[in-house]
């Protein structure tokens, strides 16, 4: 191997003096070569200009000298021989002239096929010749460049943009080219063109940027003897004993050139007149007394931001971009947030949109100084495109892009997904420590949800998701997915189907967004292979798995447990159990125990009784006929034919928020109906037909499961939800003499998902008892009983 | 010289790699494939809806071994990658005509 010897780091002055002493020392030797040949020949008529990144005295070892021979007519150009005369004393002495010969007239015509030399001339010098002559052409381009910079302009957007596309527009590139890909010194140069040809405020400081990036371009040029500016793994490691450090400032440095070109190439775009721009401009309908909106930018009103999230919650709502000016006047803002804030966020269908605002305006580490640790931080592989922040940030995005059916199902069905972007935010901000990063972020989230102030319930959730994140990835390439044992393991790990499904779209995002190409077909269909094995798992799990002898329990706690569904104890907080309890000692008293809770915008009515025949589908025709709309429902039973029964509904009209009497009444008309001295039906005759729209959007589905437990029949619904729909589909099960076991009834938007355990007899249901209750229900669903 | 392929359930692949770098083979090609034979297309039920599954993730090696070495080889997967299952795959082995290491000219098992 050939050694190389480690280069020292840049130094913003070195950079400078060793670009510029190239640059004067090159000076001097086209001078004299131009003293010798052409001077004596042409004592008018004839100049010769430094241009482009020579004309900007930034010459590079082994970069290309850029010089125009300029003459005063296309009739006075001069012989060829003469050209080559002069630069042949020039590749003599080791240097690459790259020259073009022009008359004063040529360089200030539009050159269509050619714009890359009209721009060459913005950087334009005399270096030796006829001064009257290049003075002519000064005044000529300053004219062409106020009739024509605007045109120019886009011609300078259009090649940046051409260019940085053949790079995907990241600047995630494992092996950089420092000036080609984006982020990089023609990025930068560009901005600076654009910044010159239509000047504007608040001009971005890329001073730091450019040391650093011609710094590494100086070495890299040094190091191969070429032009040669591709940051490769060997050249990384050539330039430094730390390549993963060198690459964490490169992208530190690179980002802020990334979003200075953006900015300036969206203003130098956005001039011409589209369709397009008339729809954005018609968005700024969206401004409020906060925010202004125009062309899908948003502006402060007030000098100062709120002081909460919601500028980042207006973006995440709208999914819209900060303004410019927007960005400048957020510097140094610090929010002070609170888990709410955070939680509305990330509640938000656009959320990525407003924690790319929060990282583009430098507020996300300022809220949360724990993201600063992953801060450009490289993962040195093959695999990782993008820093760990990025690939974060990247993760959350791809949760709004969800292409293939069925995880965009799943994602529907997910209740909470603030609490899986919150777990995505930390999944990897423990990486770089040096440690597991699983734990050492698990440790940083805590502290984080600690100091926001998150409820128990939510932490407990973001702290599994966290140390979780890899399990679903492990099982999907270790281990046989066809055995039952995985599924069990699994499902043990991960306890119910709420988190089976955050953890499945956490690990789809953590996968998606390793590198643009990283979610296969072939890893997309294991990683649902391994969700569903551990869905069906955990759904028999609902009556195979039940309490027994728990332990550590008083004897009386011990028999109120006694054959309740395991998922009961890890679906309820210890005080929910406690109140339960409670409730069930009142069953010594009265046949019937009826609680009824007003929380967090939603009822719960928790209900304890001896079995009958026919109790839930009563009890939620009870809660219907009351116009209250049933969103969730379990219904669990314990060996001594005890049934714990819970019911959380809206109540859409109000009825009980208005009229705190019919809480009373409620409650009495739910016991009345388990006591059986009332019927649903008879209370549910008067009320209106639902309203069914001739469109509605999901088709009905029923699907009956004889494997999923030893002595039950498993009937999954999934349909769009109404009103009393509920009530419709027990009754209709109960009415075929069925009994209904274990319930797990979920709504999410207009989709009802419902999980019935049922018995016909003590038994499993017949098939043809299942192929006439399957079109019973099936017609249940769409409200044609 | 033979060339061994062998297309097996994806949680086999690092009791593969390992069996055969314990007999020192250690070049190879992993593909990550879908597709189906006996073990086909089944019809699953996820809520309800049913939807066809016809291509099962699975993992392709392929190496290319001396003809002295094929049995061994070929002996040495089937042993890592069996779980007497369904599905567990299939090794196909084809002959080579010649190898060149493109570097220093060797040919054959030379270039192996």
């Amino acid at each position: 191997m050939k050694e190389v010897a480690v280069l020292p780091p840049p130094n913003p002055e070195e950079v400078q003096q060793t670009l510029a002493g190239r640059s004067a020392e090159v000076e001097e030797r086209v001078r004299a070569a131009y003293a010798r040949t052409l001077e004596p020949l042409f004592r008018a008529g004839l100049a010769v200009a430094a241009v482009g990144g020579f004309g900007r005295r930034e010459l590079f070892p082994h970069s290309d000298i850029d010089l125009l021979l300029l003459a005063e007519s296309d009739k006075s150009l001069p012989p060829r021989e003469n050209i080559s005369a002069f630069l042949q004393g020039l590749w003599d002495s080791g240097l690459r002239p790259s020259h073009s010969v022009h008359s004063v007239a040529d360089c200030v015509t539009e050159h269509e096929d050619n714009a890359e030399f009209t721009i060459s001339l913005l950087d334009r010098r005399l270096l030796a010749g006829d001064a009257a002559l290049y003075q002519s052409l000064e005044d000529k381009f300053r004219q062409f460049q106020t009739r024509r910079g605007a045109s120019l302009a886009r011609q300078i957007a259009g090649l940046a943009e051409g260019r940085r596309a053949k790079y995907q527009n990241t600047i995630y590139h494992l092996e950089p080219n420092v000036k080609e890909t984006p982020g990089g010194l023609r990025d930068l140069q560009t901005t600076r063109w654009l910044l010159m040809l239509e000047p504007r405020e608040g001009t971005p400081d890329l001073s730091a940027a450019f040391s650093f990036l011609s710094g590494d371009r100086l070495r890299l040029h040094e190091l191969a003897g070429r032009d040669q500016n591709a940051l490769s793994f060997d050249a990384q490691e050539s330039l430094s004993d730390h390549p993963a450090v060198l690459m964490r400032d490169y992208y530190r440095h690179a980002r802020v050139v990334d979003q200075a070109v953006r900015q300036a190439l969206e203003v130098s775009t956005e001039k011409a007149g589209t369709l397009l721009g008339r729809f954005h401009e018609w968005r700024s309908r969206l401004s409020t007394s906060d925010f202004t909106v125009s062309r899908d930018r948003v502006l402060l009103r007030a000098h100062k931001p709120p002081q909460d999230l919601s500028l980042f919650e207006f973006v995440a709502r709208h999914g819209l971009r900060l303004a410019p000016d927007t960005i400048e006047r957020l510097h140094g803002f610090t929010p002070e947030t609170k888990w709410d804030d955070w939680k509305r966020m990330l509640s938000l269908p656009k959320a990525s949109l407003g924690l790319r605002a929060m990282q583009e305006s430098g507020v996300l580490p300022n809220a949360l100084p724990e993201w600063r640790n992953i801060e450009c931080l490289v993962v040195r592989d093959f695999y990782h495109r993008y820093t760990v922040d990025e690939h974060t940030l990247v993760a959350i995005g791809s949760l709004e892009s969800v292409t293939d059916g069925r995880f965009t199902e799943l994602m529907s069905e997910i209740e909470n997904p603030w609490l899986l972007r919150f777990a995505l935010l930390m999944h990897d901000i423990g990486k770089g420590s040096g440690r597991d990063h699983t734990v050492a972020s698990v440790e940083i989230a805590q502290a984080v949800m600690e100091r926001l102030g998150a409820p128990e319930a939510d932490r407990e959730t973001i702290e599994f998701l966290v140390l979780r994140h890899l399990d679903l990835s492990s099982v999907m390439s270790s281990r046989d997915l066809y055995d039952g044992s995985t599924a069990r393991a699994l499902a043990d790990r991960v306890g119910t189907q709420e988190r089976l499904k955050l953890l499945a779209m956490l690990t789809y995002a953590d996968i998606s967004a390793v590198n643009p190409q990283a979610m296969t077909p072939w890893r997309m269909e294991q990683l649902w292979r391994v969700y569903l094995m551990a869905y069906e798992e955990l759904t028999r799990e609902l009556v195979t798995e039940r309490i027994h002898d728990a332990a550590g329990m008083p004897a009386e706690r011990a028999r109120f447990l006694e054959g309740l569904p395991t998922r009961y104890l890890r679906t309820h907080a210890a005080e929910e159990v406690d109140a339960h309890f409670t409730l069930a000692q009142q069953l010594a008293s009265r046949p019937v125990a009826v609680e009824i809770q007003h929380e967090r915008g939603f009822y719960k009515l928790t209900l304890l009784t001896r079995d009958r025949p026919a109790l839930f589908a009563s009890v939620a025709g009870a809660i219907s006929s009351f116009g209250l709309n049933i969103l969730k429902a379990e219904a669990f039973s314990n060996s001594s034919g005890m049934v714990l029964d819970t019911f959380t509904f809206a109540d859409p009209h109000r009825t009980l928020e208005l009229n705190p009497p019919e809480v009373d009444r409620l409650r009495g008309v739910v016991r009345k109906v388990v006591e059986g001295k009332q019927e649903a039906d008879k209370l549910l005759r008067g009320r209106p037909k639902p309203f069914l729209s001739s469109r509605m959007k999901l088709r009905p589905r029923v699907s009956f499961k004889d494997d999923a437990s030893d002595g039950a029949t498993l009937i999954e619904i999934v349909s769009e939800d109404r009103p009393g729909l509920l009530y419709d589909l027990a009754n209709a099960i109960s009415l075929a003499g069925c009994n209904i076991e274990v319930v797990m009834i979920d709504t999410e938007a207009h989709k009802a998902l419902d999980v019935f355990y049922v018995t016909h007899q003590g038994h499993k249901l017949g098939d043809q008892l299942q192929s006439e209750l399957k079109s019973e229900l099936l017609a249940a669903c769409i409200g044609s009983r | 010289m033979k060339r061994i392929e062998a297309i097996i359930q994806p949680h086999k692949l690092e009791d593969a790699k390992e069996a055969l770098k314990n007999i020192g083979v250690d070049g190879m090609t992993i593909t990550e494939v879908r597709g189906h034979g006996r073990q086909k297309g089944h019809t699953e039920v996820y809520r309800g809806m049913e939807y066809k599954v016809d291509l099962l993730p699975k993992v392709k090696l392929e190496l290319v071994v001396g003809d002295a070495r094929a049995d061994e080889v070929i002996r040495t997967l089937v042993t890592a990658a069996r779980t007497g299952k369904i599905g567990d795959g299939k090794i196909f082995v084809y002959e080579v005509a010649d190898a060149v290491r493109i570097r220093n000219d060797d040919r054959g098992d030379a270039a192996l």
